[in-house]
């Protein structure tokens, strides 16, 4: 990590950058026993320090965005409606939110109303998000394998990745990367899950079309250690639009 | 990110917290593989960061009604969940205490940041890039491993092979110096 050892270290820190080093240690979790013991309780009790930590929080989650998502494999999803008691109910038997009508739910606006309100909002941005694009046409990439076929269909900024035929062979992952033209550096869109299907949205700046083509490599588990395909191409396939 | 995606996540999440499971199907559909490369980034083993990924979501699930109070960006609120979880895990796999900032972190109310603060606080992520490049290379190196995979100062002391104390003033000074770059 650091081969060169630490250069001598010049004045010391006033009071006010100890106190800046200090939240962003919590943030970082670099502090144990009393010492992080301390810095907890004093982000319950001061203001000021808690807002000092989460403004740290802000910054450093910019360095989450070097990492290349990878999609999750459909058991973690099947472990977490297990857990919270979700089952596999078809999507009509989810309770649906209600906007209610005026005061009826709870005196007269409030809280209520705001919540109420929030949730009309949320119903509005959700609308946006599940109805693509009229004027975006969409695409579709047919990726076949050896005993496998893959299946990825872009809608607006949505790719959809399906497992259509077949299933990964054990102890390899396999990635599926975008590749914007003929010279263009291949971008990773994580893994292909091991069965069933994963939809993501599409890493800002790439652009759907027929000259955007998808391929499969194979990589150890949990994918390409370089960021780069390392193993053999397994597939490859344009964009064709639907 | 988008003020758009940002817009959505955030509406989705405002749903979850009503306890709306079509909502928090399309949260985990929209972030999961950023959190699941986060928490594989820091555990490095496939199946220990699925286990911690279920258990960020679950807590997603429970702790989503605090979310509008802490006046975090949705993103930074999902990524600090689950890099706190997967650091608790990493720490509890070789038998350390637990050191991320855990409930507090995610839950303390605070005043929802007004847009002058959304701007500050945007202009502090795109500032993050120049300035982690300026801070020297072998402190943005152990900040990195620090944040992306969850190294201790006992670990970056044993590979800079300095003593511990060292290397927290050093790292502490390149703390301070990242504020002071990322806020001018």
């Amino acid at each position: 990590m650091t081969d060169t050892p630490p250069p001598p270290s010049d004045a010391p820190l006033t009071p006010d950058e100890e106190t800046e080093a200090l939240a962003a240690e919590l943030a970082l979790g670099l502090l144990a026993g009393d010492e992080a013991e301390a810095a907890r309780k004093r982000m319950v009790e001061d203001t000021e320090f808690a807002a000092m930590v989460r403004l740290w929080q802000e910054r450093l989650a910019g360095m989450a965005n070097e990492l290349t998502p990878v999609m999750a494999p459909t058991s973690a999803r099947l472990g977490i409606q297990r857990s919270l008691g979700h089952g596999n109910q078809p999507l009509a038997d989810v309770p649906q939110i209600h906007r209610g009508r005026g005061g009826s739910a709870g005196g007269s606006g409030g809280w209520m109303g705001w919540l109420l309100g929030a949730v009309a909002a949320g119903a509005v941005a959700l609308a946006v998000i599940l109805l693509p694009g009229q004027d975006q046409p969409g695409y579709v990439a047919q990726l076949a394998m050896e005993g496998m076929m893959v299946e990825a269909q872009v809608e607006g900024r949505e790719i959809r990745v399906a497992m259509m035929e077949g299933e990964a062979h054990e102890g390899r992952d396999m990635e599926l990367w975008w590749i914007a033209g003929p010279e263009a550096t291949p971008v990773s869109l994580g893994l292909v899950p091991r069965d069933g299907s994963m939809t993501m949205a599409l890493p800002e700046g790439l652009e759907p079309g027929t000259d955007v083509q998808l391929a499969i490599s194979d990589e150890p588990l949990g994918g390409s250690p370089t960021g780069q395909p390392t193993g053999d191409i397994m597939a490859h396939s344009t964009l064709t639009q639907t | 990110m988008l003020e758009r995606r940002r817009a959505e996540i955030e509406a989705l999440i405002a749903r979850v917290a009503l306890g709306d499971r079509q909502a928090f199907d399309a949260l985990y559909e929209a972030t999961s593989a950023k959190l699941h490369a986060v928490c594989l980034s820091i555990l490095k083993e496939r199946p220990l960061a699925e286990e911690v990924l279920q258990e960020v979501y679950i807590r997603i699930w429970n702790n989503a009604g605090r979310y509008a109070a802490n006046g975090l960006s949705p993103m930074t609120w999902l990524i600090t969940i689950a890099r706190n979880r997967a650091i608790d895990r990493l720490r509890a796999e070789n038998g350390q205490p637990p050191a991320a900032p855990a409930e507090a972190a995610e839950a303390v109310a605070s005043a929802t940041p007004g847009p002058e603060e959304q701007v500050i606080r945007k202009e502090q992520r795109r500032m993050l890039d120049n300035c982690l490049d300026e801070m020297g290379e072998a402190q943005a190196l152990a900040l990195r491993a620090v944040y992306l995979e969850g190294a201790s100062y006992a670990e970056l002391a044993q590979s800079a092979g300095a003593p511990i104390n060292t290397v927290r003033s050093w790292l502490r000074r390149g703390l301070v110096q990242l504020k002071d770059c990322v806020s001018q």
